[in-house]
């Protein structure tokens, strides 16, 4: 275990040449995104506070979210659906230090998540003969070994995330089944169930599913305070007009608590939500709409819709002083909720759907 | 500074005159490609539940013809994925495929065992399995030797007529809300509407058309390759019936004319897109094999990459000229969310 350990450090810090590396020795990225380049190729890219890209490493395809690694300034970034790679990223050094692969008859979905102490990473993944979700499990120390494997508790786990402080996972199970021989074909929108599912080591503890009237809300991606109040944001599968498209849960509580917000502005999303983040407050909440061109404002204690933003082809969205940060598709960042709100370009870098907080030696 | 606002001026005015030509094509969008199809296509059902009610004998020649008929019309529309299709799950009730665990034989051979009662009356059979139900599962029950011939031919034969009688019932119910409801929503975006603006409305269409291209090539083309080593051909869209490529060729068709119309009768790149399907549909009228069999052997296998190849082209077409030319060249992530 510490041979592995060691071995994957590398050789430097084995030899006690310069103390264990932490996040803020790399220009302290705040942020990871997927972009994609001019030519066509595909990139995670360190973005600093200041919104400035501070490094980018190639990826082998189309990437979609990443994890930071707590302890670490290590990150992994995952391929986009229905891809099988994962690139693990030395962000003091700039480079790929591993490679994961999706095990035979599984795939990623594009999420990822540590244990507190950053020793393992679990993936969301399909198992796609069967049709159910998977919770790929990795040991970190051992140079990113799959060891073991457990239910999400549901189908199409999408986001996973870790409440603060603690060793439970929390899966967004979309409830969307795809098998990769028909792409992403959504092959069972009549009979979809997305749930909330609380994990820990392997067991499922609580899950919280939308009422059967809203089985069609692919819950998708989720934000979680650093009291653990889980936000859920949603994509909406059915015909008529969509109801709600954030909510919010709390581990051990019935059932979920949809925000409101008037028909015309969930309208005026598209019924999806590509993104969503808490603000430093811990109580406001953005969600981006890429369709809508819009990123909205909640206050989950108000439990109701408080502004709307135009951000053509908003996708990542996350935490930053005051407010939020905001990329766009069109190579743009946007601070949003904080005096002063901005928005300057990135240049050439298509910014792919997540912006990804890193909480530096978080537990 | 002169030179600017000339510039601008110039900017300015062809983007009036395109609010109106806008408007003109959705029109013509509406009423020349849309609401005929939907019209066939509950036509040629309703007549397919009559023909069934007099011979529901799986080889008869008028059914099978009828059954032919009706799949033409319902895949000439499959691209149009919005708005009354997806209301009450209709289009999967038509269309359930990609089925890539074969629950739609598992759900009929099911029905034929147990000979459940379900099968009775076509307005309860909107409540099987939707695995049960429209023009795929109707084909294992017309062509597939198993399915085709299993258990009792009484019961087979009313399983034959409520399929029909239920694809009639959604198809009609389709064609009913566009006429009644929802081509009016197109055609009048308002800010409290479906559609809030004339954009909006471009967006749907556009999206049609790049996901019924995307359609065609990944999934009715690309799945049955397979990999080079393992082939799948038994992955190719209702190839029982002998309508794998015949189904391409009917969505080329379909997304040809919608591109058309989109870029604008007569301008170049209405001749650019011409030129672009041509060149898939030509390669598909000589490839004679209509299940694409030719998969499992290198030459045909390359043959039908290459017809991909140039659906793949038209996307690319698609996107780099269409798009920006209807104001609709969002990010990736507008168009391809995750």
């Amino acid at each position: 275990m510490h041979t592995g350990r060691r071995h994957f450090v590398g050789g430097l810090l084995a030899a006690g040449l310069i103390p264990k590396p932490t996040w803020a020795d790399v220009g302290s990225p705040a942020y990871l995104a997927a972009a994609a380049l001019p030519d066509g190729r595909y990139a995670l890219c360190g973005i600093g506070a200041a919104l400035d890209v501070l490094f980018q490493i190639p990826l082998p395809g189309r990437g979609h979210a990443a994890a930071a690694r707590p302890t670490r300034p290590e990150a992994v970034a995952f391929a986009r659906r229905p891809g099988t790679f994962a690139v693990v990223i030395d962000c003091l050094t700039g480079r790929a230090t591993a490679t994961l692969t999706a095990p035979e008859g599984r795939h990623f979905y594009g999420h990822g998540a540590f244990s507190a102490d950053g020793n393992w990473l679990f993936t969301t993944e399909n198992d796609f003969e069967a049709g159910q979700g998977r919770i790929g499990v990795w040991d970190v120390a051992a140079g990113y070994v799959r060891v073991a494997e457990w239910s999400s508790g549901g189908v199409g786990p999408h986001d996973i995330q870790r409440l603060p402080g603690t060793d439970m996972l929390v899966v967004a199970n979309g409830g969307i089944d795809t098998h990769p021989d028909s792409g992403r074909v959504k092959l069972n929108i009549p009979t979809m169930a997305p749930n909330l599912a609380y994990i820990t080591d392997g067991t499922v503890q609580q899950v919280a599913a939308l009422p059967p009237a809203l089985h069609k809300n692919s819950i998708r991606h989720m934000a979680i305070s650093t009291r653990g109040q889980v936000a859920f944001a949603m994509q909406w599968q059915g015909g008529e007009d969509v109801v709600a498209l954030l909510g919010t849960h709390r581990r051990g509580a019935s059932s979920p608590v949809l925000m409101n917000a008037p028909a015309e502005a969930l309208r005026a999303m598209r019924g999806y939500v590509g993104s969503v983040a808490f603000a430093p407050d811990d109580r406001r909440v953005a969600v981006t709409s890429p369709r809508g061109g819009l990123v909205q404002v909640y206050d989950t204690q108000a439990g109701h819709l408080i502004e709307s933003h135009a951000v053509e082809d908003a996708s990542g969205v996350a935490h930053a002083r005051g407010g939020f940060a905001v990329t766009s598709g069109l190579g743009s960042f946007h601070r949003i909720g904080a005096v002063p709100e901005s928005r300057q370009g990135s240049g050439r870098y298509t910014w792919d759907n997540h912006l990804i907080a890193i909480t530096p030696d978080s537990a | 500074m002169i030179r600017i606002l000339a510039a601008l001026t110039i900017l300015t005015l062809p983007t009036a005159l395109a609010a109106q030509d806008d408007a003109a094509m959705v029109e013509d969008v509406v009423n020349s490609h849309i609401l005929p199809r939907f019209e066939m296509l509950a036509e040629r059902s309703d007549h397919l539940a009559d023909i069934a009610q007099e011979t529901c004998e799986a080889t008869a020649p008028p059914l099978r013809t009828a059954y032919g008929e009706a799949f033409d019309a319902w895949v000439a529309a499959s691209h149009l994925r919005f708005g009354p299709t997806e209301q009450d799950d209709r289009a999967f009730a038509l269309a359930f495929w990609p089925d890539s665990r074969g629950a739609t034989p598992k759900r009929l051979a099911e029905l034929i065992a147990d000979q459940d009662p379900i099968a009775n009356i076509a307005e309860e059979y909107a409540d099987v399995s939707i695995a049960a139900r429209g023009f795929y599962a109707l084909e294992f029950l017309l062509y597939d030797p198993a399915i085709s011939t299993m258990g009792d031919a009484t019961y087979r034969c009313q399983l034959v007529r409520t399929a029909t009688q239920d694809i009639a019932a959604t198809t009609a119910a389709i064609s009913r809300d566009w006429h009644e409801d929802y081509a009016a929503r197109m055609l009048n975006p308002a800010p409290d509407g479906t559609y809030r603006s004339e954009n909006e409305v471009l967006r749907e269409l556009f999206k049609s058309l790049t996901t019924g291209l995307e359609f065609t090539a990944d999934t009715r083309l690309s799945r049955p390759m397979g990999s080079f080593d393992r082939p799948r051909p038994t992955r190719a869209e209702a190839w029982r019936s002998g309508r794998s490529a015949r189904h391409v060729e009917l969505s080329l068709d379909a997304l040809n004319d919608l591109a058309i119309r989109m870029a604008g009768e007569g301008t170049d790149l209405a001749s650019e897109f011409n030129t672009a399907f041509a060149y898939s549909q030509t390669r598909l009228a000589r490839l004679d094999d209509p299940t694409f069999s030719g998969v499992s052997a290198a030459q045909g296998r390359l043959r039908i990459e290459v017809i991909e190849q140039g659906v793949q082209a038209i996307r690319t077409l698609a996107r780099d000229e269409l798009g920006p030319r209807l104001g609709v060249a969002a990010g990736f992530n507008s168009m391809d969310g995750d």
